[in-house]
């Protein structure tokens, strides 16, 4: 590649981006950068008010509150270890500024590292979705790590704790207004890559499986890797805010991390608004407030005024919750979106996504047992693409059972599963959705705040090749293109369904009847080669029955194989070309009718 | 072998009181499917409740208070216990049982530091000698007695001995009584117990404050023998959850075993029983916190964690 012609490319590619910056900016933007300035400048309109160093600390303990918002804002997960992850950080990075001469970025840099890895090994420990587990899981980490470092004076310098040496950061004398100001920066950039996640695939995927976890599992939505990057990213800023507070503090203090400030960061989060950028760093200005609040009961009671912060931040936050009242940021946001003009929704071409080959699917001699019953007994059959087969039988007789073998929500004891060349059988649900298998849920499982559209997206990003992460922080040309790929591909989805009018409506508005559709279309926006759909008439009234036949019929003429596990028998006539009949786990009959 | 003797008796005393706890979160966890984080702080509130009506917060001598004062003021702070843990109940528990996890975690978790930090400013020194309901220093040697060679102090099974009267008295009530049944009822299945008229909500937010409740009796038996401060109970219900997370919130004895199971080998790392190993002691909490999580991260708390 010459290099000319790379500069052309990445000047355009700019030019690009700010145009589309421009397009894109609105009254949140300009509030977040009135914001920014306002924080920059702080120590010198507060002057002699509050000393700079306490600012800078306030700023450190807003970045890992942010941090912590990655955790619980983006993927709905009460982490209550983030105290420990900062006390991580601070350690980590004091052992290294001690015993190492390298430079003090670097040093907090290590202690960011080690705070991630504690992290990422902590988000594995707790990938499951069960909220108890996550939270007993990260309590007992945030006090296994208080308690460490109060019993192992090799690890926390004893009751005096670590002298750190200051040494110069980024070629700047450390002063606190320096550090103030780095806090800022860096607490304004993680709230940028806060932003740019919650938009991206990654935010919308986790905000899929907080809302509903069975059916964002069986749109193949990959959690656990997702909340284990969550966890990590959440711990690996943490772990940056102790390792820059601790060289502000210039002691590492054994006992400042303990499960106290875990709480007091989740106090901050939940009351400044865990959904919102800002939010935590507005929760830290809260708490600031409260601290001079304390202070001033301190000094009529005449105690320590340390002794009444906890309280009135637990107080504040009771408060919040037992008045079921939002957060600050959401508040303020709503308040003054009434007084603004709102933004037209930007129109969107249908687009189809790539083509996906005709495969029939094979599923042999599938039996699964539970203790003594057999659910399933060697059931075997073929999907044929452009086709739909109708799996009937009473109550109990095993077909969701067949749905969860062939969508690997519960594995086969026996059996197999092909997908036209590939063998699925020992796949998790995420891979078959991606090789072309999905399935929907019975009953109405969707996820209540997120628009049709999102609905549709968290489908398509199954099959997006340039959503991850990394892309996704950096807004690359590639990620730019693909979304506006995707959204195309989404619209596409709910045309199918005869939903695209109800595009920016929440899931939670729809009918009984749309939102069966809409998980429908959810997983034909994954450009399925099969579709498994649990009793898609459930709820719905004669005129919605009549839609759905012609809708289903429509996909079967997109070539697509369904299986259709069906009560209402006008459906079933309507539209099967096979139907089998199910009965203790064995099907007894098979039917083929003629396509009309 | 008398050192092992008295590591046994150290550690089931202190393991009574934990096994106490971790029947409360084992039973709170069955009825409502969550952990109450308050637990152990509402334990501290019907401790020092105990002390601020038998003695005030000032200093005082062991034998300054009569018997039938004391008795009222167990009674006093055990009613504490219950009404805070049920009112905490209803107000922060019940509107987001089942529905956001952060709600509840937040809820409990506040209502914890408020009451720690209530206690702070009210009982400011920094440790404090509670009067003892039972004079044992009038028993054995000035409170000691000398069991195959080692010396035990007479608390030791006082306390063991109440953690294992109230555990019973917590099972009888469980299988005997009507708001026991109520109680298995509501953990087999909520929404069924209130079809056949059982006030659920109502149950629940009693069993909250009563699993703090137990827990006070045996900690207001065991404080006097050690200086217990406010941050105390937050310590009590962190072992009793360590406990509790052992036998995955199982059954009243499973629960109270692993209770007494963890107060021996704390004792044991403790006091250099398993070699000297150097340093070992210092990691005698820290080794059973840490078992608590790997196991936590390998088994799923049901045995069927619904996933479609």
């Amino acid at each position: 590649m010459s290099t000319p012609a790379a500069a052309v490319r990445t000047g355009a590619a700019l030019r690009e981006a700010a145009v589309t910056a421009r397009a894109n900016w609105s009254i949140t933007a300009s509030a977040a950068v009135l914001a920014g300035a306002l924080a920059a400048i702080a120590p010198l309109v507060l002057g002699g008010a509050v000393a700079t160093d306490t600012l800078a600390s306030g700023a450190y303990l807003a970045l890992a509150a942010t941090g912590l918002g990655f955790c619980v804002g983006l993927a709905g997960v009460p982490s209550l270890a983030q105290g420990a992850f900062v006390g991580t950080g601070a350690f980590a990075a004091a052992h290294m500024l001690r015993h190492t001469a390298l430079p003090a970025e670097v040093c907090a840099l290590v202690g960011a590292m080690a705070a991630a890895l504690l992290g990422t090994a902590a988000g594995f420990a707790v990938r499951s979705l069960d909220p108890v587990r996550v939270a007993v899981g990260t309590w007992l980490l945030s006090w296994l790590v208080a308690l460490s470092l109060a019993a192992l004076p090799w690890l926390s310098g004893g009751a005096q704790g670590l002298v750190v040496p200051t040494r110069r950061l980024f070629g700047l004398n450390p002063t606190p207004l320096v550090h103030y100001e780095l806090a800022v920066l860096l607490t304004g950039l993680c709230a940028l890559a806060f932003v740019a996640l919650r938009r991206g695939p990654f935010g919308l995927d986790l905000a899929a499986a907080a809302r509903h976890r069975g059916a964002a599992a069986a749109l193949g939505v990959p959690m656990e890797r997702l909340r284990v990057a969550a966890f990590g990213a959440s711990a690996f800023v943490g772990g940056l805010a102790g390792g820059l507070a601790v060289q502000l503090d210039v002691v590492a203090d054994p006992t400042a991390y303990g499960p106290l400030l875990s709480f007091e960061l989740l106090v901050a989060v939940l009351v400044g608004g865990a959904t919102a950028a800002l939010g935590p760093s507005a929760g830290v200005i809260v708490l600031g407030l409260i601290a001079l609040a304390a202070r001033a009961l301190g000094s009529l009671a005449s105690v320590s005024g340390s002794r009444f912060q906890p309280m009135l931040e637990a107080l504040l936050l009771l408060a919040v919750l037992t008045t079921g009242g939002s957060a600050l940021v959401p508040a303020v946001w709503d308040l003054a979106r009434r007084f603004l003009p709102q933004r037209e929704g930007r129109h969107v071409a249908a687009r189809s996504g790539p083509a996906r080959p005709a495969e029939t699917l094979r599923a042999a001699s599938l039996t699964k047992h539970f203790g003594p019953v057999t659910a399933v007994d060697e059931v075997s059959f073929e999907l044929r693409p452009g086709s739909i087969t109708a799996l009937v039988g009473p109550n109990g007789s095993g077909k969701t059972t067949i749905l969860r073998l062939l969508s690997g929500a519960v594995p086969a004891d026996s059996g197999s599963i092909e997908l036209g060349p590939n063998d699925l059988t020992t796949r998790t649900p995420a891979e078959r959705v991606h090789a072309g298998l999905v399935r929907t849920l019975q009953a109405r499982a969707y996820f209540r705040e997120l628009t049709a559209r999102e609905h549709a997206l968290v489908g398509v990003d199954r099959t997006r090749r340039n959503g991850g992460g990394f892309r996704t922080l950096f807004s690359t040309p590639l990620f730019r293109a693909e979304n506006e790929e995707a959204d195309g591909r989404a619209v596409a989805a709910l045309e199918a369904l005869s939903l695209a009018p109800r595009a920016e409506r929440p899931a939670s508005e729809l009918t009984g009847a749309e939102q069966q559709r809409l998980m429908i279309a959810a997983a034909l926006a994954t450009n399925p080669a099969v579709l498994l759909l649990d009793e898609p008439s459930a709820g719905a009234a004669a005129a919605d029955l009549e839609q759905l036949i012609g809708l289903l019929a429509s996909l079967r003429a997109r070539g697509i194989a369904i299986l259709l596990v069906e009560h209402n028998q006008a459906l079933v006539h309507a539209v099967a070309d096979d139907v089998l009949e199910l009965e203790q786990g064995r099907i007894v009959r098979r039917t083929p009718r003629r396509r009309n | 072998m008398s050192l092992a003797v008295q590591v046994l008796f150290t550690g089931l005393s202190a393991g009574g009181v934990y096994g106490l706890v971790a029947i409360g979160h084992s039973l709170i966890y069955r009825l409502t499917g969550i952990v109450d984080f308050a637990l152990g702080d509402l334990i501290g509130l019907g401790a020092f409740t105990t002390l601020l009506v038998a003695a005030g917060t000032q200093p005082l001598t062991q034998e300054s208070v009569s018997g039938g004062w004391m008795a009222l003021a167990i009674v006093v702070g055990l009613v504490t216990c219950v009404a805070v843990g049920a009112a905490g109940y209803v107000a922060v528990v019940q509107p987001y049982i089942g529905r956001s996890a952060i709600g509840w975690v937040a809820g409990t978790l506040a209502l914890g530091f408020a009451i720690h930090a209530v206690l702070d400013a009210s009982f400011s020194r920094p440790a404090y000698v509670f009067p003892d309901p039972i004079p044992f220093h009038r028993i054995g040697h000035d409170g000691l007695v000398t069991i195959l060679g080692a010396e035990v102090h007479v608390r030791a099974f006082a306390v063991l001995g109440v953690a294992i009267v109230v555990a019973t008295a917590a099972s009888w009530v469980l299988q005997r009584t009507w708001f026991g049944r109520s109680l298995r009822a509501i953990a087999d299945d909520a929404d069924g117990a209130a079809i056949v008229g059982i006030s659920v909500e109502r149950t629940r937010a009693l069993a909250f404050g009563l699993a703090g409740g137990l827990a006070a009796i045996a900690v207001v038996v065991a404080a006097p023998g050690a200086p217990f401060d406010t941050g105390s109970g937050a310590l009590l219900g962190l072992k009793g959850l360590v406990a509790a997370v052992l036998v995955r919130f199982g059954g009243l004895w499973s629960a109270f075993a692993a209770g007494l199971a963890l107060g021996v080998v704390e004792a044991a790392l403790g006091t250099g029983l398993l070699g000297h190993l150097p340093g070992l002691a210092s990691y005698r909490e820290l080794i059973p916190l840490l078992v608590a999580i790997v196991l936590l991260a390998a088994r799923p708390l049901r045995v069927r964690e619904v996933v479609e």
